[in-house]
């Protein structure tokens, strides 16, 4: 009889536990303007995509400044909220430390490198993308030079930069790629610059990898005449006739294999990488300049695609820039 | 040696393009503070006439339209720090980064509110360049100087109609003299008040073009904090060029040389780390600052509101 009431017991209670787990809200701290046609919009759309799917409700955090944002996570615990994400790297370590006060919720960084029982960072395989974008760059290039516009020198941002060369190199050895970092990821204008400044130097496609910063470098491009690839979103709509691609970064894949993961019990806490694989990195549609690149290049890109998916190609994660 | 004379006129192509719209806003601001306003909410200006400009531009698709637009939207601003300095003799400080949130705040969400959340970047065409005949065919410095769109051509207007202004004219005495000594001025029957307002009116009037360079001239889409810090940069131009048109224009194009200056050195794959890259524009202006040390001069009532009845 005490056996029976003993499992009972634990039967009730092992309910009683996942049905605490079944979270139904969610919020989302960002850097910056929720609508920066970028980084943290594709956050926003990932998150409503997100709550539609599951049925959550939501809450945005704006303009969230770095020394803030453990006070914004502890916020948005205290109001209720099950699953917190913090969108950027300096989100991982305010979410670990805030983890172990709320034991009974979620917190999630993306693209950063800690964990704790109930946080975990998601990295977006960001390099794979811009290993892509290097060969069609290198590729495309007649003056054998091309460039790459960086936001600030940080792991997540220079490990593209860092496979955009591996790339150009694969296609060919003597190409010449040029880097700049700006140091910022608003300054539209210094975007500008640094791409007249590739451009001048015999540049002739150009990618960035500075979020709204960036816009700038795809207009200056437009407006020399040069090709160029976008980066968070598909960005042909800034310079329809020279966007070649764009790297995309689809969050809401993201979002919601963080949330299964919570649904259906399996999560844990852990630094997760999402790449093509998981359909969280891929390339956008060439649009009106399909016609314009050769037919050999796209077989080279799809064939790449194909082997980074099946893992026979896989590109190194280089954090320190090299020269 | 060609490519040395190239590469040299790219720098100063990209240094005109970069001054320009600092050194416009600048004369803005020395017209102000000679007159005894210190603003140090020209970022908002700015601010306000990139939106305004692009707004008005985007919506009535005339570029002529949207720098006066541009104008307008920094005349606003501008003349609510007039009110609040002159009429209410607040401290112009706070109300100069009361007013550069304020704006910030306000563009993002007028912004919004016009064009919603989403990906695609509402933009328009942009000013052409205007090459001058003859001009823009000299060596090296013609395709800087005279290929370029009709602001730039505006901003050496503004810069030779302001030297002969502030120099050569009563109205330049009387704009230095409410703005050295407004008691004195009031007793020499100058409208100390009146030439206040009026000189946060030009200041308004040349913020919203230097705005409207960025939105109109350079990139053709606004976003949040278009301006990103170039209305303070503008500041730290006025006061190395001692607020003389000729000096602002000056310190303009050394920080502008010098950014990309930077830009092509880092490209060549010098090895040093890329902070030390940005942090030069800045450094050179440090050293002029130094080397110009104990030669700076303020007007003696800047700052100041004037108060008629105080003694």
């Amino acid at each position: 009889m005490k056996k029976i009431l003993a499992i009972a017991l634990v039967l009730v209670l092992a309910c009683c536990v996942m049905a605490q787990a079944e979270p139904t809200s969610m919020a989302l701290s960002v850097s910056g303007p929720a609508n920066d046609q970028g980084w943290n919009a594709v956050a926003v759309a990932g998150l409503e995509a997100t709550a539609a799917k599951f049925g959550l409700t939501t809450t945005i955090i704006e303009n969230v400044g770095i020394a803030d944002s453990e006070a914004v996570y502890r916020q948005l615990a205290v109001e209720g909220y099950d699953i917190i994400i913090g969108h950027g790297y300096q989100y991982g370590e305010p979410a670990v430390a805030v983890s172990e006060e709320f034991p009974d919720k979620y917190f999630f960084a993306t693209e950063s490198d800690c964990f704790s029982e109930n946080g975990a960072s998601y990295v977006m395989a960001c390099e794979q993308g811009a290993y892509i974008m290097g060969l069609l760059c290198a590729s495309m290039s007649e003056s054998k030079i091309i460039g790459v516009i960086g936001g600030f020198e940080q792991p997540s941002i220079t490990k593209e930069l860092e496979a955009y060369k591996l790339a150009a190199a694969a296609v060919d050895p003597e190409i010449q790629v040029l880097s700049i970092y700006i140091n910022s990821f608003t300054d539209t204008n210094l975007g500008y610059e640094a791409a007249m400044a590739l451009i001048n130097q015999g540049a002739d496609v150009v990618y960035q990898v500075a979020n709204q910063a960036g816009n700038g470098a795809l207009k200056a491009c437009e407006e020399k005449g040069v090709y160029c690839c976008g980066n968070s979103y598909d960005q042909n709509s800034i310079a329809p006739d020279y966007v070649l691609s764009s790297t995309i970064y689809n969050m809401d894949q993201v979002m919601i294999t963080a949330v299964s993961s919570i649904m259906d019990g399996t999560f844990e806490g852990g630094v997760y990488n999402l790449g093509m694989d998981k359909n969280v990195v891929e390339i956008a549609p060439y649009h009106a300049l399909d016609e314009k690149i050769p037919q050999e290049v796209k077989d080279l890109i799809n064939d790449s695609i194909a082997k980074i998916i099946s893992g026979e190609l896989e590109i190194p994660v280089i954090s320190t820039p090299t020269k | 040696m060609n490519e040395i004379l190239n590469l040299i006129g790219s720098f100063l192509t990209s240094a005109v393009r970069q001054a320009a719209p600092l050194t416009i806003a600048g004369i803005g601001v020395a017209y102000a503070e000679k007159a005894g306003i210190l603003n140090i909410g020209e970022e908002g200006i700015m601010l306000a006439g990139a939106f305004t400009g692009f707004i008005t531009a985007f919506f009535s698709g005339s570029l002529f339209l949207g720098v006066l637009g541009g104008m307008a939207g920094g005349l606003i601003i501008s003349m609510l720090h007039a009110f609040m300095c002159v009429h209410c003799k607040t401290n112009q400080t706070i109300s100069g980064l009361a007013l550069n949130y304020l704006t910030l705040g306000l563009t993002s969400f007028l912004f919004l509110l016009a064009f919603g959340k989403g990906s695609s970047l509402p933009s328009i065409a942009k000013l052409k360049s205007l090459p001058v005949p003859l001009l823009s065919k000299i060596p090296v410095i013609g395709e800087a100087l005279f290929n370029q769109n009709i602001l730039v051509y505006l901003v050496y207007l503004v810069v030779i109609v302001s030297c002969i202004i502030l120099y050569k004219t009563e109205w330049g005495i009387s704009i230095t003299a409410v703005g050295e000594n407004p008691g004195a001025a009031d007793t020499a029957g100058i409208n100390v008040y009146g030439v206040r307002y009026l000189m946060c009116a030009v200041n308004g009037l040349l913020g919203g073009i230097g705005g409207c360079f960025i939105t109109l001239g350079q990139l053709g889409y606004f976003q949040e904090d278009i301006i990103a810090g170039k209305g303070y940069i503008a500041l730290v131009a006025v006061i190395l060029g001692r607020r003389n048109p000729v000096g602002i224009l000056l310190t303009a194009m050394i920080i502008g040389f010098t950014e990309s200056l930077q830009f092509t050195l880092q490209a060549k794959g010098i090895p040093l780390p890329s902070q030390a890259f940005s942090m030069l524009p800045y450094l050179v202006a440090v050293i002029v600052l130094l080397l110009s040390f104990g030669k700076g001069y303020d007007p003696s009532a800047l700052g100041i509101p004037y108060d008629r009845n105080k003694r």
